[in-house]
């Protein structure tokens, strides 16, 4: 099944490229993290209509794009989960919003531009969680996390679980494809095996869970899990970092710089 | 049925952030009182089963499709409801993360709609007072099948009301609920199937796995029973709010929200959504101050907006190129 | 006597009540004592060594690990003087990366921050991965897996090391390596094997079992050039001894 292939194969490259030595991934991850939760809710507060206020935020993943050196292509498959979602409740809005907007000489519905604009929403905010996770990886993240308080169960809960993705992944894929190979004219698992191909490997995984603890007793483990003692420390770049996008959105959000700047040129010539 | 960032409002997003953090907390304070240290990697590998186990097609017999496993009710019959919808949180984050499966800013919502309902209600609901008289195997299938339902007909009519309340789609509610609900019906059912094909297999192999094969005897009664009032009596109320909020024909309910939500004084006229009853006011409020003198028409306003996204969009790919031409530099 | 011994008496254990996996397991082991704990499929080499380490505790008999009695209380005391090395790397690899996971140890038994470096930097330099530090678990191939997890154990400084078929999936180079970093460790150790060149190779004394009792405990050159008791034991002759 090609699809684990992809989400392995996917899994080790965000890895690589947020492990990447870039002053990007450098910033301190409570920083990015923040900044990006900030970054989609206000792109997300924008009206349904206020499709050039919201053009103007495009100023971030560009900007960021340039600065981590990522490659745009590569964050473009991320766009075929959530654009389909997207369109799907936007699609109707032509149908049901049909108020007629002039917008230079063509009458349109107010539906499209609200459709429109939540496309460009989709785009944004993924793009947006596609440059965090670029720039910094699961870990650093979780590391983020432990500092806002989120509870140590659940931060531990969440390394664990990435780290033994690509293992479980990996015997997911072998079991399919062993049973694929045996049963060449099926598109998936027939459903007289639903429960044991699925059960063998979920017994597997408990039996497995069961030595990673008693792997962890022998090394002196009590409930108490302490990780991450190579800390992140704060340096005057990342508060400046924060400091100048929060001003940029802010300004953004307020002003509606591009109709400015642009009626600021037209006044030029005209 | 990942719910993306830009389906939601920030004042949706934040509401949904609130209540999961809320069943958060108090799920980390009981797995801490339950104070199994196994419980811990149990969980841990057991998301990682859940998300991997989540890209096995299982062929739906007599169809060409394929169904997929069910997180939430599986996690919960294994692990619990507090251990299962932790395990869930960590599953939905990596997903959003690292797939873009659901977003950051929705994240909260999607552990509501997904872990929240498939471990609160079919655990505490289902699985267990079906499960407290010992386990059967015609049990199991029961409340798989009547979980995966329940829980996904909770999950879809939650993100109905929360796409509904975010004021991103002209969709009207009525068709909205008509389309999201019995497309999940089917899709419940099937992956109950599936779930109860996987916990029969359990059973078989080794029950003591099995979510309350042990407590089935000792401490059943009023915790329970407690327990699932609590919960019923915070779903009735969070659905009953959402529903007089949304379903209401005084429009003052969503326009009120979308005010709040958008941030935005031009409050459109559609509180009910298919309600084209003001058009003039909107074309007027569409792009609204944005026109400055001398270029009144709505043509100036385009005008205005393709030169000035070239002019930014210039302005910031310069200032970046400079900033890292100057960093290179001094380096 | 040195302190690090490990003392084994009339031990027999079983998960169910008439399926008996150890009958009667009797031997010693001193400071500098290497052992290859060898035998067919399902003697009960791999439970002998969790019954060491308190993995199982319904054993009847006696273990003493350095005069310390295997039992529930002492196990913390016991366990910080074992390391075992699991023969499934991705089992007994739980953190992120190299560095994480071998600092977990010392950062469990609460050691500074500056020692726990110190000594992952040591146990990466023992076996030679100092390369690895930083890099993903996920990302690493079989052999260095298995390297890691025996830095995970050498981080804890231990006195007495016990292996679980160490050698398995690792490539003729690795396997070498491993065998040097087995012999470049001067305590206590013993290693279960079917690996027999390997424990040739790496231990003094040989201990041969076959359905849960100890056939033969004697110095290894002796029990496997000894085709006769091998094969009537499910072994056969380590592959450099075998004719062709």
């Amino acid at each position: 099944m090609s699809k684990i292939r992809n989400a392995i194969y996917e899994i080790h490259h965000m890895d690589t490229i947020a492990s990447k030595d870039q002053w990007v991934n450098q910033i301190h991850p409570l920083v990015k993290f923040v900044l990006t939760i900030v970054y989609i809710a206000t792109v997300v507060s924008y009206d349904k209509y206020d499709i050039i206020g919201l053009a103007g935020m495009m100023v971030y993943p560009l900007a960021m794009f340039i600065l981590a050196e990522l490659s745009f292509k590569d964050s473009l498959k991320r766009l075929r989960v959530v654009l389909p979602l997207v369109c799907v409740i936007g699609i109707f809005n032509p149908f049901f919003d049909r108020v007629p907007v002039q917008i230079g000489g063509l009458t349109i519905n107010a539906g499209v531009i609200s459709m429109i604009t939540l496309m460009i929403k989709g785009v944004f905010t993924v793009l947006a969680s596609y440059l965090l996770i670029a720039t910094t990886s699961i870990e650093k993240l979780c590391f983020a996390f432990r500092l806002i308080h989120i509870p140590k169960i659940l931060v531990t809960q969440i390394l664990l679980t990435y780290r033994y993705i690509t293992v479980l992944l990996e015997e997911v894929n072998r079991i399919t494809q062993a049973y694929a190979l045996r049963a060449p004219n099926q598109k998936g698992v027939h459903f007289k095996v639903w429960g044991s191909l699925t059960g063998q490997l979920l017994l597997r995984s408990m039996d497995r869970a069961g030595v990673v603890y008693e792997s962890m007793t022998l090394r002196g483990y009590n409930g108490n899990f302490d990780y991450m003692g190579a800390k992140i420390r704060w340096r005057w770049q990342d508060i400046l970092f924060a400091a100048v996008w929060l001003c940029i959105f802010w300004v953004f959000r307020k002003i509606p710089v591009i109709i400015v700047i642009g009626n600021l040129v037209g006044g030029l010539f005209g | 049925m990942h719910m993306a960032d830009a389906l939601v409002a920030p004042a949706v997003a934040g509401t949904m952030y609130v209540l999961s953090a809320a069943a958060a907390g108090y799920s980390v304070k009981k797995v801490r009182l339950e104070s199994e240290p196994k419980k811990i990697p149990v969980m841990g590998i057991m998301g990682a089963f859940v998300f991997a186990t989540q890209m096995i097609n299982f062929t739906i017999p007599g169809t060409g499709s394929s169904g997929h496993l069910c997180g939430g009710m599986l996690l919960s019959a294994l692990l619990g409801p507090y251990a299962g919808f932790l395990t869930m949180i960590g599953v939905l984050l990596i997903q959003c993360l690292l797939f873009a499966d659901g977003g950051i800013l929705a994240l909260g919502c999607n552990i509501w709609n997904m872990a929240f309902y498939g471990c609160f209600l079919g655990s505490l609901l289902i699985w267990k007072p079906m499960m407290s008289k010992g386990i059967t195997k015609a049990k199991i299938v029961a409340a798989s099948i009547l979980g995966c339902v329940i829980t996904l007909q909770f999950g879809a009519f939650s993100v109905t009301l929360e796409t509904m309340a975010s004021g991103i789609t002209s969709l009207p509610f009525g068709t909205f609920v008509a389309t999201m609900q019995p497309i999940h019906l089917a899709i419940g059912f099937v992956e109950g199937l599936i779930t109860a094909a996987v916990l029969v297999f359990v059973h078989e192999a080794r029950p003591e796995l099995l979510y309350c094969s042990t407590e089935a005897e000792k401490k059943e009664g009023r915790f329970t029973f407690k327990n699932t009032l609590v919960v019923l009596a915070v779903v009735t109320v969070l659905i009953g709010g959402g529903l007089s909020l949304v379903a209401s024909s005084n429009p003052d309910g969503l326009e009120w929200s979308i005010e709040k939500i958008t941030g935005s004084t031009e409050v459109e006229s559609d509180g009910e959504i298919y309600d084209t009853v003001g058009s003039v006011q909107e074309t007027t409020a569409l792009l609204p101050d944005y026109a400055f003198k001398g270029s009144e028409s709505s043509f100036g306003t385009t005008f205005s907006g393709v030169v000035g996204s070239v002019i930014v969009v210039g302005v910031c790919v310069g200032a970046c190129y400079a900033f890292k031409f100057f960093r290179k530099k001094k380096a | 006597m040195s302190h690090i011994h490990i003392d084994v008496e009339h031990v027999s254990f079983a998960y169910e009540k008439k399926k008996e996996i150890l009958k009667d397991i009797c031997f010693h082991a001193g400071e500098t004592d290497s052992i290859g704990l060898v035998g067919a499929n399902g003697v009960g080499k791999s439970t002998l060594l969790k019954l060491l380490v308190g993995l199982d505790l319904g054993f009847t008999g006696s273990i003493r690990v350095e005069e310390v009695p295997v039992q529930k209380e002492t196990l913390p005391q016991i366990r910080e003087k074992i390391g075992y090395v699991f023969q499934d790397s991705d089992s007994q690899l739980f953190m992120s990366t190299a560095f994480e996971d071998i600092a977990f140890a010392p950062r469990n038994y609460g050691l500074p921050e500056a020692e726990v470096e110190h000594r992952v930097n040591a146990a990466l330099e023992m076996t030679g991965i100092t390369y690895l530090k930083d890099k993903q678990i996920y990302k690493m191939s079989g052999g260095e897996k298995k390297l890691v997890s025996i830095a995970t154990i050498l981080s804890m400084t231990p006195d007495i090391i016990l292996m679980d078929e160490p050698s398995i999936a690792l490539d003729p180079r690795n396997r070498r390596n491993l065998i040097r970093i087995l012999n470049s460790f001067e305590h206590l150790k013993i290693i279960a094997s079917h690996d027999l060149d390997m424990v040739w190779d790496t231990c003094e004394r040989t201990i041969l079992m076959a359905n849960g009792e100890i056939i033969c405990d004697g110095p290894t050159k002796e029990v496997l050039s000894n085709q006769e008791l091998l094969e009537a034991n499910g072994l056969e002759l380590p592959l450099f001894m075998q004719k062709r």
